[in-house]
């Protein structure tokens, strides 16, 4: 029984190659993978099919990659799971995910291939896996149809693309897509939990979108005013500096005691634009930035305290962290927190997990 | 008249999760992300038609049958 991480930095051709050399006899059933855009994601996936002919395999591109120990760059990492690990899988491609509803069609394959109506499947049974187009900006739409027609968590991220912002992969099948989704149904043998943190504290303060354009994920004006000038305001710095304190300071949705991060991107004029939506009438909490790595292996330290032992983690890690993990060099300590664990991740342009977030790991543990 | 919306909420979260927790917390996540906070709103809140009629809508979005 094995959940098996592996990792490569060769070139393209050479990559499938040298997963089979390190996973030596081991025969997985189902291969989950993420790569750099430097690598060709057409070839990848051919040669990850050839290397691995009865495994389902599927994957994404990324904006950094994380394995075991390390947060790389220009690599290829990738899980292994055999079935006394995954008893059993389906995987789905959502197409033109930006025009077209394919989540109700995605799901009667679902039920057709489990032999289960979607909502009488076990949410403690099966768990979901979304990879997305992260320049799709279809992500809050498909999460919301998600969870309106299940109860089943899927956890995820937006494919990246190095920060090029140009054109993200996502993999199944042994094909690349790109304006699409990818959508993995699990049935793990030992179970499964899931940890987000999202590493802020609140202000205090709070901010009430009064003016928005959802679709651009822009805000025109909070509490009546304009975006950045109620922005720049309740921080208490200048109009001029308010975009420096994008990446600190973010707003949240509080659910509980969490918080869902939305991250302003950029102003557009005197509205503001996030990384993702915000509703006309939401009240956010202004938040600040705490220690990233000290947070997560708080986080990660009490999580392994409460199931024992973790046979697996895959880390959908926002690229704002990472830029922030790179800027505080940072990015060795943080890698180093999964030390001892079987772990990939992604930086991500995004993060699913109920809804799409931004700076936040979301992640799926394999009990 | 006032608390039709925290009935409204608890119909909500109540049906979708039949007694399970962790369905409880991802039902009123889904309330929130969809623009209605459960906890903004208590038995006094005021009958606001918008977010009655708001919610009525995320009900049949969710297949929840409201009486």
């Amino acid at each position: 029984m094995a959940i098996k991480q592996v990792y490569s930095l060769q070139e393209t051709k050479l990559v499938a190659g040298d997963f089979k050399k390190q996973l030596g006899s081991f025969s997985p059933s189902v291969v989950l993978f993420f790569a750099s855009v430097s690598h060709d994601h057409s070839l990848l996936n051919t040669e990850l099919q050839k290397a691995f002919p009865g495994a389902k395999i599927f994957g994404c591109s990324t904006a950094g990659e994380i394995v075991t120990g390390k947060m790389l760059s220009n690599a290829v990492v990738c899980m292994c799971f055999d079935k006394e690990t995954i008893a059993d899988a389906h995987i789905e491609v959502l197409e033109n995910i930006a025009s077209e509803d394919r989540v109700p069609e995605t799901f009667k394959k679902f039920e057709t291939y489990f032999k289960t109506p979607i909502k009488d499947m076990d949410v403690s049974q099966y768990v979901g896996i979304i990879l997305i187009d992260g320049m799709s900006g279809a992500e809050e739409r498909v999460m919301d149809r998600i969870g309106n027609l299940t109860d089943i968590s899927f956890i995820g991220g937006s494919a990246g693309d190095d920060l090029q912002f140009k054109k993200t992969f996502v993999s199944s099948g042994g094909k690349a897509y790109s304006g699409a989704a990818v959508l993995a149904l699990l049935k793990p043998v030992n179970g499964f939990d899931f940890l987000k943190t999202q590493s802020f504290s609140s202000t205090g303060k709070k901010l009430k979108a009064t003016d928005v354009d959802e679709t651009a994920r822009t805000v025109h004006a909070f509490d009546g005013k304009p975006a950045m000038q109620a922005y720049a305001q309740v921080l208490g710095v200048s109009l001029a500096d308010a975009g420096q304190k994008f990446m600190t300071n973010p707003v949240g949705l509080k659910v509980g005691e969490e918080f869902y991060v939305r991250s302003p991107q950029q102003p557009q004029g005197q509205s503001l634009r996030f990384y993702c939506n915000i509703k006309k009438g939401m009240e956010l909490d202004v938040l600040v930035s705490r220690d990233i790595v000290q947070d997560t292996r708080i986080a990660l330290d009490a999580k392994k305290k409460e199931l024992g032992l973790i046979r697996g983690i895959i880390d959908f890690h926002c690229i704002l962290r990472t830029l922030e993990l790179r800027q505080k060099n940072q990015c060795d300590a943080y890698g180093k927190l999964f030390e001892g664990i079987p772990a990939i991740g992604f930086s991500t342009y995004g993060e699913e997990f109920i809804g799409h977030i931004n700076q936040t790991s979301t992640m799926l543990i394999f009990k | 008249m006032a608390g039709q919306i925290k009935r409204l909420i608890d119909t909500i979260i109540t049906q979708r999760a039949k007694g399970n927790t962790t369905i409880m917390y991802t039902t009123k996540a889904k309330l929130t992300l969809k623009g209605v906070n459960p906890d903004l709103f208590s038995d006094t809140s005021a009958d606001d038609p918008e977010t009655i009629n708001r919610l009525k809508g995320i009900a049949a979005e969710l297949g929840v049958t409201i009486a």
